[in-house]
């Protein structure tokens, strides 16, 4: 379902952007007292989470095992626990949705409430916001952090401040005084690449981007990246809170021993392709945009991508694509070994209408059918490549928005 | 270097030329030039982007020998907004001068020794009927991927079949065959595979001799045609299996004309805002039923007069893909083929033998 609430121009603060702080590290904590109060590590091979305690040493998000430990040699580094996680989440958005109904998820850890016209039966934002806190952290055992802001893009900014286990309202007529003494970085859509390009030009706070004029930084960025910055910097943010958003994209990824090569990579690759097709057409959907993404080892990375004429949810032709890309990035690969790779299908669209391909390569999609019935049946390690015999099949994560 | 012509040779010639040159420039400024010789009357002009290369000639009024580099894009566009008449043609140390009337411009030119030298087309040649290859070239090489991840689907393949010559492409959505009896190029069980960028340009100058020279190599083809010469690298790699794509027989088949479907076709697809969105044929005893509908916007239909021998069944394609069909078939009358809703539709003319485009439905439930 996609339903759009429109709504009257917004005087009040009523968005609010709920973050789960650290969660697979927190849902750990929560789980065994030993580990709380404690640097704590989700993952062997590459961070896929990190405590407070943890990231205070310097850990991060999607580093190496080997660097982390190196950081900080005390942490405790636990295994994941997918499933945890996935409860975890679903009884958080549970309370998001007793709430209000207008939730859109955004990732399994955060989501947009928009909480207008709630006043009488809930309270005020603020109030709502506390509420909401307390009751995550009773219900479900789990800090929280909630940005309230006028738009969604100031208040997903007010929880990024806010964080960790915080509250922040930015009041209606502060955003501008709330904004502008942030560091660029803060603002949706600056990555490494932008931030230099501006801090290059002695531009380093979202104040120093609002003095601009727009073509000023439409001649720096570019078209697009101009217009959004220039727009974002006057918290200029149209966009309604969304209910029962259908994910944009389907996606996997899977983190490699250091100094993987082409092979292991392509091996990888195989089975994350499988793994996300099928999920395609479980969901029913077809997707055009093919991207690849590979982290190297010096945590360099690159993402590359291709649009199919039509849509597919063929197993074959997303391999096929991907490969291609990956063939693409071999040079790099060769030169720095690859700690990551992932895939995304996106530009989804339902099933049907879908343009049917010719069995040019002999791989109909009967096989694909035949194929996601059997491991529905037996299990998803009842048949596997022969490229994939004997091999653990390693660890892979649904892979979140960005 | 000096001459004069008529502005449309020049147009022409800069035009033809001009296809072959890549748009982006690419790594070589100078590929987004064309390089202008003159030997007496005769003009060559000649635009590469390393893969193509296309070289156009004319005759004309020539003063003074010589060459030069121009570019392609600003010289094509300063001879399409001259008025009709005979244009002058002048180059100096670093400048060139295009004079008509009391209009004239001076452009840059670029050291001719900066153009890259290109490769010399194959020597064997074989001649054949332009018009035949023409036909069939419109016929199979829209049918070509556009698609430049798979680059062998951007390929038209080029081989033997009988004693004739078969051309083939496919972009994985539909295939087209088309057989040109009796015309020997190739040895036997020889096959090339060659871009359709170079033979989509070689169909549109084709019409301007009755022979057309083909030149094959082992890694290029050269087509000599009227004054045009096209040379093209070949590309590498296996040609999918398609022959076992064709099916032998068909359960369904509709017998209708081909200008009345292809009307109806393009009426119905008017309401499809997406091309996406699919045309729907249902098939009964005497007839079928057009229909498209596009969400939010409306919907569409026809019932046209038709032969269909089969059990009733409804198949959507994908309107442009089925037009390019139809439209590529020739002949009053046309089959369509079916198994079902999921597998690939067989068209082709009536009472021609030589042509097929086998389609792949949409799938719509």
């Amino acid at each position: 379902m996609f339903v759009l609430i429109p709504r009257a121009p917004r005087a009040e603060a009523t968005i609010l952007h709920a973050d789960l702080d650290a969660f697979y590290a927190s849902v750990e904590q929560r789980d065994d007292p030993r580990l709380r109060g404690r640097p704590v590590i989700v993952g062997g091979g590459v961070v896929l989470a990190a405590s407070y305690e943890a990231k205070a040493h310097g850990i991060r998000t999607a580093m190496g095992g080997a660097e982390a430990r190196r950081r900080c040699p005390g942490a405790i580094v636990v295994r994941p626990r997918m499933s945890a996680y996935t409860e975890a989440s679903r009884a958080v958005f549970r309370e998001f949705e007793d709430t209000t109904p207008l939730v859109e998820g955004l990732s399994i850890d955060e989501a947009f409430l928009d909480v207008g016209g709630l006043r009488r039966l809930a309270g005020t934002p603020e109030q709502i916001a506390v509420d909401l806190r307390r009751r995550v952290a009773e219900r479900v055992g789990l800090p929280i952090t909630v940005g309230v802001a006028c738009t969604k893009f100031l208040a997903k900014v007010a929880s990024g401040v806010a964080k960790p286990d915080g509250l922040l309202v930015v009041a209606p007529g502060t955003e501008e005084a709330f904004l502008h003494p942030l560091p660029v970085e803060r603002l949706w859509g600056v990555g490494p690449v932008t931030s230099e390009k501006l801090r290059n030009r002695g531009i380093a706070t979202v104040g120093e981007v609002a003095g601009l004029h727009e073509d000023a930084l439409v001649a720096m960025l570019g078209p697009a990246s101009g217009r959004h910055l220039h727009a974002l910097a006057h918290n200029r943010d149209p966009r309604p809170v969304r209910v029962g958003r259908r994910r944009g994209s389907i996606g996997a990824q899977r983190a490699l021993g250091g100094g993987a090569s082409h092979t292991d990579v392509d091996e990888a690759l195989v089975a994350l392709v499988d793994r996300v097709c099928r999920r395609l057409r479980t969901a029913r959907r077809v997707g055009r945009t093919v991207t690849l993404r590979l982290r190297f080892g010096d945590y360099a990375r690159a993402t590359r991508s291709h649009t199919l004429p039509h849509a597919t949810d063929r197993t074959h032709t997303v391999l096929d694509t991907a490969r291609r890309l990956l063939s693409g990035a071999r040079p790099l690969l060769a030169e720095k070994g690859c700690t990551l790779v992932g895939v995304a299908v996106s530009g989804l669209a339902d099933a049907v209408p879908v343009q049917l391909e010719l069995a040019l390569d002999r791989h109909d999609r009967a096989l694909d059918v035949a194929l996601d019935e059997l491991r529905e049946r037996f299990g998803s390690r009842a048949v596997t490549r022969a490229v994939h015999l004997g091999r653990d099949p390693g660890l892979t994560v649904p892979l979140l928005p960005d | 270097m000096k001459f004069r012509c008529e502005r449309d040779v020049l147009a022409d010639v800069l035009g033809t030329a001009g296809k072959a040159v890549s748009a982006r420039g690419g790594a070589l400024p100078v590929l987004s030039c064309l390089r202008l010789a003159l030997v007496g009357d005769t003009l060559r002009v000649t635009g590469s982007d390393l893969d193509l290369t296309i070289t156009a000639t004319a005759e004309v009024d020539g003063t003074a020998d010589g060459e030069a580099v121009i570019p392609s894009k600003l010289a094509a566009d300063i001879v399409r907004v001259l008025e009709p008449g005979a244009v002058e043609l002048e180059v100096g140390d670093d400048e060139a001068t295009i004079t008509l009337g009391r209009a004239q411009f001076n452009v840059r030119t670029i050291p001719g020794t900066e153009y890259p030298r290109l490769q010399e087309p194959p020597q064997h040649g074989v001649t054949l009927p332009s018009h035949s290859l023409a036909e069939a070239l419109r016929q199979v090489v829209a049918a070509a991927s556009t698609d430049d991840s798979r680059p062998i689907l951007t390929g038209v393949l080029i081989t033997t079949e009988g004693d004739g010559l078969r051309l083939v492409a496919t972009d994985s959505y539909r295939l087209a065959i088309r057989d040109l009896p009796g015309t020997s190029l190739l040895a036997e069980g020889q096959s090339v595979l060659v871009p359709r960028t170079a033979l989509q340009e070689l169909a549109r100058v084709a019409d301007k001799s009755a022979e057309v020279t083909v030149r094959l190599g082992d890694r290029d083809a050269a087509f000599d045609v009227g004054g045009v010469s096209l040379m093209t690298r070949l590309i590498e790699g296996e040609f999918p299996p398609y022959r076992s794509l064709i099916p032998a027989a068909q359960p369904n088949r509709l017998t209708i004309g081909r200008e009345a479907l292809l009307d109806a076709v393009r009426r119905v697809k008017v309401v499809a805002r997406e091309p996406s969105t699919p045309v729907r044929l249902a098939l009964r005893a005497d007839g079928v039923d057009l229909s498209a509908t596009a969400q939010d916007v409306g919907t569409a239909f026809e019932q046209l007069d038709a032969k269909y021998e089969g059990t009733e069944m409804s198949v959507a394609f994908n309107p442009d893909y089925l037009m390019a069909g139809i439209e590529a078939a020739t002949g009053d009358e046309i089959t369509l083929e079916t198994v079902d809703a999921l597998k690939p539709a067989l068209l082709r003319s009536v009472d021609v033998a030589e042509f097929l485009y086998l389609l792949m439905p949409v799938r719509v439930a």
